[in-house]
């Protein structure tokens, strides 16, 4: 590797944009009453966890294990589940023993396809009892609320836009 | 893949705000702005020296021009000077295929400015020396390599003086040790140095290259005596594809062109049409004053590195093949493309998207007529066999990746790195990838007998991995007759290994309508059942009673307290019928029970494990007999699925539950069938890990062994510790030797008792073969493992020091406990089973 600071081309092994992102605007609340708020970069700083996302709902633990244990040994693997009704939602994180393994994985397996989708790898502080349960108003993942396209793989069209796609049709029978 | 893009190239707003889920996020709602300032100059140059050279659209001797006399007449612009300095030495350490680029741009900078080419030239040696003395010879190479082309810039015999010294530390190495490996990675770079000095404007060295030469040739073309044990092909001579060491070969070529004046068709001469402006003519480039080479001082002994280093076998996938369409061995091109592609595949692992596009762009950084027009067909290459000899840009490119997935003991990054560079490549230009991709698999495929097992695993591992990325479409119709071969043929075993890889990456259904009707029958009906079914849900089944009662309690989570009656009823009941061992029934019905309930997911029957834990310890602590029924009762209960069966040997290894050398017992001597059991792919990965586990433990002892900072008495702690784990490592590698050699000599028992008897069916020299091949593989795991801790422990501060008045020690647990992985925290999130 080289010996001076920076490099010729990017890097993949940063966290993400969104993570950076959605530490940067926290932060931006939280100056006032926490001016000594500790860095959120820091604490990826040994991470050995990694959100894993865009999955599809019908991916396996075991089809996961199988791809990610390629960059190291796995310590702890959690399925992101429906809030509701416990099923799995398309995402997980998946931690490893060393922070290397963490950075070799998304450098090597981020971006690559799993069950045939291209997934999303992101370096994670740390799982948390309560993170593993999607965040929607629905149960499942926030973006799959109002996603436009129809993914057969996450469950078919947003629910947001499948409740009213549905309510409409309902309605229009009622009109006549 | 779209924010996954947007993170690579640091765009921002490019998308604005296509994505929803970062509507809320202020720095890509933002409109992409017009840009309202001009660029400075500095970010100009480095976008210029960055992209030197990648695109064919542009004159690279403008730019090595442009950018030399931009930069000298602003001189005294620090950012300015300081960014071409730097870009350029990172240029040279990351993506060596530019060196000569880079270097042009150095010659003009000294010929317009001699300050700011002196100002580059001392930094390089700066850098020069601190890898020197660290021993990071790769960079040591790239950085000699850069002096190397400046050579014109220098008085007297400028580089040659510092290779010579190289020379003589090398001789002093090899004169120590016959082992030695370090002064042969100073002749590789002393070799690899000495074209880029001749390809540069320097001229009349001849005589001195040549008598370097002559003198690297005694230690260069004696064969290492560790080669065989890296060669990529274990029982057949074949020095075409891979067997002579790198360095040998290097060291013919060089003699070849040597006595051809130094063609180096290959390499780049940039500064050889550049001129400074239009109306100029074109000039031999020289330079008025010369300068001294810088001072480097080369330690005695030189240091050893990070890196282990282990002689280099040159493998080509596309050697042999009716018509060449990479470099021979015997062409110096073929060594000096693979270098310069090798250790930019190797240092840049960190953006596997670049380094698929500089292999894609090979032919951007080499003389015109080396490469034939990329995506150009393999028939084509046929016709124009006849014509100059150029090479398939995709080929060399993909030929240079193999060459380190197939590289041994161990490449340098996960194997997984490669794959994904391939997997880009694929990506980036599939209808020119493609081609070459498949027929470096037939070649693959055809030498599956005489490849080192550990190859044609890390093959198979490949094959279905890169399969996934791409819809799973293999033309498997072409293997279709080798269904028809013995079980235990490595091609069909292959076949089957790597089915199993698709599943598990897949599923089986998935799988199946990828296969052409003839291979159907290879995925069978219970390879498609999610949950296996239960043995003892059949009345016919002995303990079936028991069996069903011990599942149910156990799915209800029952307490140990609640399960010991019905294991103890199997026990008894076993006695009465004059089982010997009643404890293998019991534990057959335990563990078959708790891979039934926990067949939902791995974190279920891990939390069942979990449970279960105790009792399962107690028994595998108890009886041997019942430890390996363990191993079976888990193997059996999933042996549709192998994948998973493996998975979960793993786990109990981590929770002790077995231990490595049961694991060994179990598939080496219990179940090896004859050696039938080494044809299955999926046992050979569970061994492979098993012994990795081991291996991987006893590294991290020595690690902490060799601390810098350690003293008494936790240095006698950890000295016994690795005694005491080294020992059990030897033991198992012993065992490995005791169990495999009867079979690759064809004494084993079982073996003899097969066939006619006469031991001599085709059937049994395979089975031979296959013990061979496993042998093969750990003899070098034991060998360069044990080479690793004499490495790590030349320098280890012995038994005995005592801490220096003052000091801190270093921060070890004094029982000399090492972390190591294991199962424990997965049960953390414990899952409702």
């Amino acid at each position: 590797m080289s010996t001076l600071a920076i490099n010729t081309v990017d890097r993949l092994d940063r966290p993400s944009a969104y993570y950076v992102g959605k530490n940067k605007r926290r932060s931006r609340y939280n100056d006032d009453d926490e001016p000594e708020r500790e860095d959120p970069m820091a604490k990826l700083k040994d991470a050995t966890t990694l959100y894993v996302g865009n999955l599809s709902f019908y991916t396996t633990e075991e089809q996961i294990h199988e791809l990610f244990s390629k960059c190291g040994e796995i310590k702890r693997l959690v399925m992101g589940l429906d809030r509701f009704n416990k099923t799995p939602c398309g995402f997980c994180f998946v931690e490893y023993y060393t922070h290397q393994d963490a950075l070799d994985c998304l450098k090597y397996i981020g971006g690559t396809k799993l069950d045939e989708r291209i997934i999303r790898t992101d370096l994670d502080p740390g799982f948390e009892e309560g993170r593993q349960y999607g965040r929607g108003k629905s149960g499942g993942q926030v973006r799959d609320e109002y996603r436009e396209e129809y993914d057969p793989g996450r469950g078919g069209y947003g629910r947001a836009y499948d409740e009213q796609r549905q309510r409409e049709e309902e309605q229009y029978g009622e009109g006549r | 893949m779209a924010d996954y893009d947007r993170r690579n190239n640091g765009h921002r707003g490019g998308g604005g705000g296509r994505k929803r889920r970062y509507r809320d996020d202020e720095d890509y709602d933002r409109r992409p702005q017009r840009r309202r300032y001009e660029e400075p100059l500095f970010v100009q140059i480095r976008r210029q020296l960055l992209t030197i050279a990648e695109s064919a659209a542009r004159r690279v001797e403008d730019d090595v021009v442009s950018i030399a006399k931009t930069v000298a007449e602003n001189y005294e612009d620090e950012e300015l000077r300081n960014t071409m300095i730097n870009i350029s030495l990172d240029l040279v350490l990351e993506q060596p295929m530019k060196i000569p680029f880079v270097a042009a741009v150095a010659l003009f900078a000294y010929k317009n400015k001699p300050e700011l080419g002196t100002e580059l030239i001392n930094k390089t040696a700066t850098i020069l020396q601190k890898n020197i003395e660290s021993g990071s010879w790769r960079e040591v190479k790239l950085l000699v390599r850069f002096l190397g082309c400046l050579q014109p810039l220098f008085v007297g015999n400028g580089i040659f003086p510092l290779l010579e010294e190289f020379f003589a530390r090398a001789v002093d190495l090899q004169t120590t040790s016959s082992e030695d490996l370090l002064g042969l990675e100073l002749v590789k770079i002393i070799l690899l140095t000495i074209p880029y000095i001749m390809s540069s404007p320097a001229t009349g060295f001849e005589t001195l290259a040549s008598s370097l030469l002559e003198k690297t040739e005694i230690i260069a073309s004696t064969p290492h005596n560790l080669v065989d044990l890296v060669k990529t092909f274990g029982e057949k001579e074949d020095e075409t594809t891979s067997g002579a060491s790198f360095i040998s070969v290097l060291q013919n070529q060089l003699q070849g062109e040597a006595s051809n004046q130094w063609e180096l068709k290959c390499l780049s001469r940039p500064w050889r049409d550049a001129r400074q402006s239009d109306s100029e003519d074109q000039q031999p480039f020289e330079v008025v004053t010369k300068i001294a080479f810088p001072e480097i001082k080369v330690p005695s002994p030189v240091p050893f590195g990070p890196r282990a280093l282990f002689p280099e076998v040159f493998l080509s996938v596309y050697a042999n093949q009716e018509v060449d369409t990479v470099p021979p061995i015997s062409d110096i091109t073929s060594s000096l493309l693979r270098d310069a592609m090798v250790d930019t595949l190797n240092n840049l692992d960190f953006n596997r998207v670049a380094t698929a596009k500089y292999l894609i762009d090979v032919d951007c950084y080499y003389t015109r007529d080396t490469f034939v027009k990329r995506a150009t067909p393999f028939d084509r290459m046929r016709d124009m066999a006849g014509e100059n000899k150029a090479w398939k840009p995709e080929d060399v490119a993909v030929d240079a990746v193999f060459s380190q997935l197939f590289q041994l003991p161990t490449p340098e990054h996960k194997l997984v790195y490669y794959h994904s560079v391939l997997t880009e490549c694929c990506k980036i230009a599939p209808a020119a990838i493609a081609p070459s991709l498949g027929r470096a698999i037939r070649f693959l495929y055809n030498s599956l007998e005489t490849m080192d097992l550990e190859l044609s695993s890390r093959f198979l591992d490949w094959f279905a991995h890169h399969l996934s990325n791409f819809g799973f479409t293999w033309k498997w119709s072409e293997w279709v007759d080798d269904l028809e071969l013995s079980a235990v043929h490595p091609r069909l075993a292959f076949i089957n290994g790597a089915l199993d890889k698709e599943i598990r990456l897949s599923f089986a259904q998935r799988i199946k309508g990828t296969l052409p009707e003839p291979y159907l029958p290879l995925i069978t009906e219970d390879k498609e059942k999610d949950t296996p079914d239960f043995k003892y849900s059949s009345e016919a089944t002995p303990y079936a009673k028991q069996g069903q009662e011990l599942m149910q309690l156990i799915r209800k989570k029952a307490t140990d307290d609640e399960l010991q009656p019905v294991l103890a009823a199997i026990e008894e009941q076993a006695q009465g019928q004059g089982v010997e061992e009643p404890k293998i029934p019991s534990t057959d019905a335990l563990v078959t029970s708790i891979c039934f309930v926990g067949s939902k997911s791995l974190s279920h029957v891990l939390s069942c494990i979990e449970r279960n834990k105790d009792r399962l310890l107690a028994i595998g602590a108890a009886s041997e007999k019942a430890r390996l029924q363990i191993i079976t009762s888990v193997m059996e209960y999933w042996a549709d699925q192998p994948g998973i069966a493996i998975n979960i040997v793993d786990k109990l290894l981590n929770y002790t539950i077995i231990s490595p050398l049961s694991v060994l017992e179990w598939a080496l001597t219990e179940h090896v069938d004859a050696g039938a059991i080494l044809a299955k792919s999926h046992i050979y990965e569970m061994v492979f890990a098993t012994v990795g586990k081991v291996t991987n433990r006893m590294r991290q002892i020595v690690a902490a062994r060799s601390q810098k900072t350690l003293y008494e008495p936790q240095l006698s702690v950890l000295e016994e510790t690795l005694n005491r784990e080294r020992t059990e490592m030897q033991n198992l590698f012993k065992f490995i030797e005791d169990s495999l050699v009867p079979v690759a000599s064809g004494s084993n028992d079982e073996l003899m008792e097969r066939g006619d008897g006469s031991g001599e069916s085709p059937e049994h020299a395979m089975l031979r073969q296959w013990g061979r091949r496993w042998l093969r593989v750990f003899r070098r795991k034991a060998l360069v493992e044990e080479a690793f801790i004499a490495a790590a422990l030349l320098n280890a501060t012995p038994v005995g020091t005592q801490a220096p008045a003052g000091e801190e020690t270093a921060d070890t647990a004094a029982d000399g406990d090492i972390a190591i992985p294991d199962a424990g925290a997965n049960a953390d999130v414990d899952v409702d089973a």
